[in-house]
């Protein structure tokens, strides 16, 4: 999944590139003694103009949906509650259960339970659940969303329900179907665990009398403890409680503050600032993230340690390198071993940025975790081994000279325009210079980043990449980012010798059912990836918060790297 | 006191001094009004400074053994920020390093020097070019010309002239680059410049304009007309010489707020690309350290503040100078 | 006269018109294509297609601009069907990042801004005048140096600098003040004003800067014509020969180009919105830039450009009742 606003608010030079994500086994705990009371007020200060997407069909930025499925969604199954581990498991929510599946594993079918209601207090149909998956259909209207619900049903050429025929809205009847209270997907690919993606607000329920299509995103009906009461973007979002919402009817929601507000637009230095001085109301107060010139003054001082936590994200971050362009692998080699990693680590805040990545599936992920094996002559405290990556160059002259000469005259790299982008790129440019390799940056102006280097026509020799797993399987990682039929494949590999086998081997690791021979194969994949360097591993990141000292239950969500914003609570 | 006598005449009389009489040009007067102002001298001379620095930057830089683009890692702790007091500095960082990289503050703010100065010259050198050449065309020929021109100021002054700057920026600066300016830095160098001048002209032309009219009434240029002297002759032999007192006003007061613009492109991010520096690039990143590192806060801002003040000051001299009205008694 | 106000309307109006198509072309032409970045991360080929025939941008430019000039006069119509949505008249577009009509984003964001250039203008008049003045009067002596000094080094400060410096020792080194967050002044006033207070104060003083030069250099060139002397000559006392003579000479200048500049800041302070948290047009406008949403951009390019027209035509009409050879000229 995106990142929330990997690059900050007002480009105005202020921010910095926000390494914010969910977390994996958080480090350290978080809630004090006792049980959360219910009551008052909790502020989120951000940086953000606006939530991206509250339409639950657009929605697919991690914090955001953290924020909207905890407050406003609900969904069929949804993550447990739960902070640490057991917070990657699935559990029920509008559903009685986590599914059954069938047809090996081309059914699936839930029943949704007794009670649950809209904001207007209608009662939640099956009718409504399907209504909302058919919206991610119109991709010209509903944009951005997860597109996991076109990939899978059994449905083909259907423009979604503002559009379609009667014979195209029949079809689509049929690949998601409701019998009474259960609903049933029929999936064209087996998907042995589609009952995590069910967990996106893809798959949350909309009134078809209350949709208004574009303008849903600004208020959209609520299945969730809480209610839109006011939304200025720029300004603040103002969430209350929904008294149609049945405590009763809902299996994981506790909804102990009594209001939430979102305030937006907040310089991010003054949002730590806030959070340091944690006067007034920003006693209730939680941030989205510190900056990493704070880090120090928040990290260091004993009076912050029961308001702050660092622990491990779900993102990874790397460098994806066009194949194309960079046919060669020796090259490839020289790039990453003349690399001053800890340049650009120390760059991006020490040791709070995350450990040195030996792949693209973090730890957290056990069972497709593996120690890889990784490049000869890389040094473990990522200082550059400027000899290793000289013989790799001057193997490169002999055996692939056009590259190689490529390297020499200019490799493009299409970098993000923030400030700590541009020490980045710096970086990049002195390391890599010492073999002789010249780097020119091209800056993208941060909110087109993604479509600009995503467009199949923009010529790079290297771009950034950052993701995380959309559920805890690495079918949501390696195809994603390697496979051409994934979405976030920047490495331009369709070309390379190695591929053909590749694939394969994904369609066959996807295809398979049992779910520890699933991991061993993401492993192996994991390791061809880093064999043949299609992409530079990076960094396995970590995220750091700070909350007001009356917030409460202020665990890390694990599969979002972000609080469960509609859990806080406050202690008065 | 000195004698008054120059010589003996033959009956014994004495010839008086006549100190000659030489009746000073303005611009001797101007000139003599000036060198008084001390403040102004001394802001010549900074300004001087600024420009032998900015010129022979990578001169400097060696000798002084420092680089812009150097990374210096030992100078950062494990945060990556400044591993000692004041930005760390020491012999080998004068002014301290650069949070996050380690690179060289003084290098960096010497090599920045050349990019703020050279936006500023070029800026205001286009801009008094259009100005005073629309301007007298405008203020000379009247009528016709003067009406096209003055609609032609209008429509330019009728944009919210920053906002479309800002705009602009990354399209146009494509669209330079795909005409074949060097991609990277300077096309937008040549954006900036471009735009700036597009925007500033007007300024200048109009106040040319104004002298202008009030000139071409005056007694030599009438004469010089009866004389049988030509427009291009009045134009460039009486006209325009007598502009260039208002035209330096012109130019010492602009160029730092030309300077001042460019360093809010670069803050906004739409100035210099790195590795390059310029004043703006590093006061805009400076901004978050204010807590970590407020060293690299005030640097960079008093080398900006200093220059534009040397050369408001000097500004303001010229003007001062140039005023034969200001000799005149304080009456009140 | 009376032609000559209608000749100066007539001008305003066909120059908004030109403004009107010179900004519209502007970024329609630009290189950037504004379909493509309507959908994030996932953009297939198709979606992009659709988009622009959504947003109509498959049209020829002019009609284009054509639906944006008509829907100054007449609202416009989105979408079809069931998730149909019109912006009635004035409208300036949809903006489909905020999900709203550019008009009403105008609507709201404006208040703040006027504000803002309502307070820093009374301020910058009072400073820039009361400095200039008193250093005019003092020529020569340490009033007038500090006078210059100040006037010198306010106008060419980048503002984004000063402001953050304000921001940064008044909020958070010595806490005088606490963090600004814009509330209206009518749901909280106290808010509004502790809001306010700060880019006020930075605007108004940088903004002075100029004027406190402006009126120094006109009360000395009032106060050295012939018919001060005469004055002075005449016994007039000092007052009275401030106020009656040198004042009105010097000030008619300043006020009008204090107008222009009142009416450029009703178009958006960008930076100092932005430094001080204030939810105003220019920081709508820059985040329009950084999103790329052009009908915003578009809009508040349109409005403040109004302000600036506007401001002109009153300066210039107010000229031509002031002096006769400015009418017989144009």
């Amino acid at each position: 999944m995106k990142r929330k606003s990997i690059f900050g608010a007002i480009g105005l030079g202020l921010v910095a590139s926000v390494i914010a994500a969910s977390c994996g086994g958080s480090s350290s705990s978080s809630s004090s003694g006792g049980a959360p009371k219910k009551g008052g007020t909790v502020h989120i200060l951000s940086m953000g103009e606006q939530i991206a997407h509250l339409d639950p069909q657009r929605n697919y930025t991690g914090t955001d949906l953290a924020f909207a499925a905890s407050t406003m969604q609900r969904t069929l199954t949804s993550y447990k509650y739960a902070e640490g581990d057991a917070g990657s498991e699935v559990t029920a929510d509008l559903a009685t259960d986590t599914g059954t599946v069938t047809n090996e594993g081309k059914t699936w079918a839930f029943t949704l339970g007794e009670g649950g209601t809209f904001e207007d207090g209608s009662a939640i149909t099956c009718a409504d659940v399907a209504y909302g998956v058919s919206r991610t259909f119109a991709t010209d209207i509903i944009t951005d969303g997860p597109t996991y619900a076109i990939s899978y049903l059994d449905v083909a050429d259907y423009p979604g329900p503002y559009k379609a025929t009667a014979d195209q809205q029949a079809a689509f009847d049929k690949a998601v179907n409701c019998v009474d209270k259960t609903i049933t997907f029929n999936l064209k690919v087996p998907v042995a665990d589609f009952n995590y993606t069910t967990t996106l607000t893809s798959f949350s329920p909309v009134p078809k009398a209350l949709d208004t299509g574009e303008k849903y995103d600004m208020k959209p009906v609520s299945s969730g403890p809480y209610k839109i009461e006011s939304y200025e973007i720029g300004k603040s979002l103002v969430l209350v409680r929904n008294d149609k919402w049945d405590q009763a009817s809902d299996p994981i929601r506790h909804a102990y503050a009594d209001s939430i507000v979102y305030e937006f637009g907040l310089d991010p230095s003054v949002i730590d600032e806030r959070m340091i001085k944690d006067a007034g109301d920003d006693q209730f107060a939680v941030s989205e993230s510190i900056q990493p010139e704070n880090l120090p003054t928040i990290f260091d001082d004993e009076a912050f340690k029961s308001r702050r936590v660092d622990y491990y994200d779900p993102f990874v971050s790397y460098t994806n390198l066009s194949v194309k362009n960079l046919s060669c692998l020796d090259v490839r080699k020289a790039l990453y071993l003349a690399l001053d990693r800890d340049a650009l680590r120390k760059a991006g805040g020490g040791p709070y940025t995350g450990d040195y990545a030996d792949g693209f599936i973090k730890p957290a992920l056990a069972l497709d975790y593996a120690k890889s094996k990784m490049l000869d002559g890389l040094n473990a405290d990522g200082t550059a081994n400027v000899e290793a990556a000289q013989a790799a160059m001057d193997a490169a002259k002999t055996s692939c000279p056009d590259v190689a000469k490529h390297a020499a005259d200019g490799l493009v790299y299409y970098y993000p325009d923030t400030p700590v982008w541009a020490k980045a790129i710096a970086i990049w440019i002195e390391s890599e210079a010492k073999v002789g390799i010249t780097i020119k940056g091209s800056p993208v102006e941060a909110s087109k980043y993604w479509p600009t280097v995503m467009n199949p026509d923009t010529n790079y020799d290297i771009v950034r990449g950052g993701w995380a797993p959309d559920w805890a399987n690495a079918s949501t990682v390696i195809p994603e980012l390697f496979a051409t039929s994934g979405g976030f494949n920047l490495t331009r590999n369709a070309d390379d010798p190695d591929y053909a086998a590749f694939d394969a081997a994904v369609t066959a690791a996807k295809a398979d059912l049992d779910r520890v021979s699933q991991g061993k194969k993401w492993q192996e994949l994991n390791q061809y990836v880093v064999d043949r360097l299609w992409a530079l591993p990076g960094t396995f990141l970590k995220s750091q918060s700070i909350w007001g000292s009356k917030v409460g239950n202020t665990y890390q969500w694990g599969p979002y790297g972000s609080f469960n914003f509609g859990e806080l609570s406050i202690n008065s | 006191m000195t004698s008054t006598i120059d010589s003996i005449r033959d009956d014994g009389t004495g010839v008086p001094v006549t100190a000659s009489i030489v009746g000073k040009s303005p611009r001797e007067l101007a000139w003599n009004r000036f060198r008084k102002d001390k403040f102004a001298l001394f802001a010549i001379g900074v300004i001087a400074f600024y420009i032998f620095v900015a010129l022979f930057a990578p001169l400097i830089c060696s000798a002084l053994g420092i680089s812009p683009t150097r990374l210096d890692g030992q100078a950062l702790n494990d945060y990556g920020l400044p591993d000692g007091p004041f930005g760390n500095i020491s012999t080998s960082h004068l002014l301290g390093v650069e949070p996050g990289t380690g690179r060289d503050i003084l290098a960096r703010l010497l090599y920045g020097a050349r990019v703020s100065l050279m936006v500023g010259f070029i800026a205001t050198f286009l801009t008094t070019t259009i100005g005073v050449v629309l301007g007298v065309v405008a203020g000379y020929k009247r009528g016709k010309i003067d009406a096209v021109i003055g609609r032609m100021t209008d429509l330019t002054l009728a944009f919210p002239s920053f906002l479309l700057i800002i705009a602009l920026t990354r399209p146009f600066t494509q669209r330079l680059e795909s005409i074949g300016v060097p991609e990277g830095n300077p096309a937008r160098l040549t954006y900036i410049v471009l735009v700036l001048s597009l925007f500033g002209w007007v300024y200048v032309a109009r106040v040319v304009r104004g002298q202008t009219l009030s000139l071409r009434e005056r007694e030599f240029v009438e004469a010089a007309r009866s004389c049988g002297a030509g427009n291009s002759h009045i134009i460039f032999k009486e006209l325009l010489p007598n502009l260039w007192a208002p035209v330096i006003v012109i130019v010492s007061l602009s160029l730092p707020g030309y300077v001042s613009t460019e360093a809010t492109l670069s803050f906004l991010g739409l100035g210099m690309i790195a590795p390059a520096a310029s004043w703006g690039v590093m006061l805009g990143d400076s901004v978050k350290y204010y807590r970590a590192d407020p060293t690299y806060l005030f640097i960079p801002g008093i080398a900006l503040i200093v220059l534009v003040l040397a050369f408001n000051i000097v500004g303001d001299a010229v003007r001062d100078a140039l005023d034969p009205k200001g000799d005149r008694q304080n009456l009140l | 006269m009376f032609l000559f106000v209608v000749r100066r309307l007539f001008f305003a109006v066909v120059l908004l018109l030109a403004v009107s198509v010179f900004t519209y072309l502007l970024f329609a032409l630009l290189p950037t294509d504004p379909a493509a970045l309507t959908c994030g991360i996932h953009c297939k080929p198709e979606t992009v297609l659709a988009n622009r025939i959504r947003l109509g941008y498959d049209k020829p430019v002019l009609e284009q601009y054509w639906q944006f000039l008509r829907g100054i006069f007449v609202g416009r119509d989105y979408g079809l069907g069931q998730t149909a949505f019109s912006c009635p008249a004035p409208s300036l577009g949809y903006s489909f990042n905020q999900h709203a009509c550019v008009t009403s984003l105008i609507g709201e964001t404006f208040p703040v801004t006027a504000f803002l250039a309502i307070g820093a203008f009374i301020l910058w008049m009072i400073i820039g005048i009361g400095v200039g003045a008193i250093a005019a009067l003092n020529k020569g002596k340490w009033q007038d140096r500090f006078a210059t000094g100040f006037a010198a080094v306010g106008v060419s400060l980048p503002t984004f600098y000063i402001g953050l410096l304000v921001l940064f020792s008044v909020v958070i080194w010595f806490q005088i003040l606490p963090f600004p967050s814009y509330e209206a002044p009518l749901d909280n006033f106290s808010a509004f004003i502790t809001a306010m207070i700060l880019p006020w104060l930075v605007l108004a003083v940088l903004s002075a800067a100029s004027y406190t030069r402006l009126t120094r250099n006109g009360m000395l060139e009032a106060m050295n014509e012939d018919f001060v002397r005469l004055g002075v000559a005449k016994g007039l006392r000092l007052r009275v020969i401030l106020r009656r003579y040198v004042m009105r000479q010097a000030l008619i200048p300043i006020v009008t180009i204090a107008g222009l500049d009142f009416a450029g800041l009703l178009g958006g302070a960008i930076i100092t919105e932005s430094v001080f948290s204030l939810p105003g047009m220019g920081r709508m406008s820059i985040r329009a830039v950084v999103d790329s949403d052009l009908p915003v951009l578009v809009g508040t390019t349109m409005v403040a450009a109004v302000f600036i027209v506007v401001a002109n035509v009153i300066v210039d009409i107010a000229y031509g009742f002031l002096d006769p050879r400015v009418r017989v000229s144009s």
